[in-house]
């Protein structure tokens, strides 16, 4: 997992697997992020290429997170895979969810 | 019933495990005759075996706990079976309740994903503490018998 900060706005890159050994590592990094206010985060998915429900409830986890502390959470280059449990799940309507980076980052311009 | 491919792996369910025993299950699975051009189905494989994995890891067995999980491989003429056999917590699947898609909580979906993605999900729990798990999947096209030999 990488963090890097780019226009003021947090980008999260996982890795390879957002799986249940994954999902704790992201939700930690989450809430050291929400104890800065209004905290702006893009999730870069696009080196993940599986995810399980220990990865979506993370992020379920970190958006909440986030929104309590006034922040908020956008998802960037979901692989097909996440595209289809997003779906399924219906967290394609709870997320902004983008196909491109900088645009996920523009959004909170 | 006769098996044209049979695997069994004894293990502890840790958690640091999930990653070997979920590739090695990918790549069996990309290898049969009827997933290769499946990709899909080969992701939905996968997914049911990393939630049911992660399942006794986690839930059957508590954090501290290290106990015996024994992953049985079926491949058969028309369908994949993988079971999971452990000793620990086990729990009522008629108890299950479905996740409530209008505001999903933290947790809740592996087994709805196991459900959704296999075409059968059996769960017992037997006299003497075992629990069961059995992971169905149809063989997609018709070419269901093992190549071994070829390239």
């Amino acid at each position: 997992m990488e963090i890097q900060q780019k226009d003021g706005v947090t980008v999260i890159s996982t890795d390879e697997r957002l799986d249940a050994l994954a999902a704790p590592k992201l939700k930690e990094a989450v809430k050291k992020m929400s104890e800065e206010s209004a905290a702006k985060l893009v999730i870069d998915l696009a080196k993940t290429k599986f995810i399980d429900s220990s990865g979506c409830g993370a992020l379920v986890a970190s958006l909440r997170t986030l929104l309590k502390s006034q922040g908020d959470l956008k998802i960037a280059r979901p692989s097909p895979q996440a595209q289809t449990l997003f779906q399924l799940t219906r967290l394609h309507r709870v997320f902004e969810i983008y196909d491109n980076l900088d645009a996920a980052i523009g959004s909170f311009q | 019933m006769e098996n044209e491919l049979y695997i069994n792996i004894e293990a502890s369910a840790e958690i640091i495990l999930l990653r070997p025993l979920d590739l090695f299950v990918r790549n069996l699975v990309q290898q049969l005759p009827g997933f290769s051009n499946a990709e899909d189905v080969v992701d939905n494989v996968e997914l049911a075996f990393n939630e049911a994995f992660t399942n006794v890891s986690r839930h059957a067995y508590k954090s501290n706990q290290k106990g015996p999980v024994r992953i049985e491989i079926f491949v058969r003429q028309n369908h994949l079976e993988i079971r999971l056999e452990d000793y620990g917590e086990s729990f009522d699947p008629d108890a299950i309740a479905e996740p409530d898609f209008q505001n999903l909580g933290e947790g809740g979906l592996g087994i709805w994903f196991m459900r959704h993605f296999m075409d059968d999900w059996i769960y017992k729990s037997e006299a003497g503490g075992k629990n069961i798990l059995r992971l169905i999947k149809k063989i997609p096209v018709n070419e269901t018998a093992l190549a071994i030999n070829q390239p």
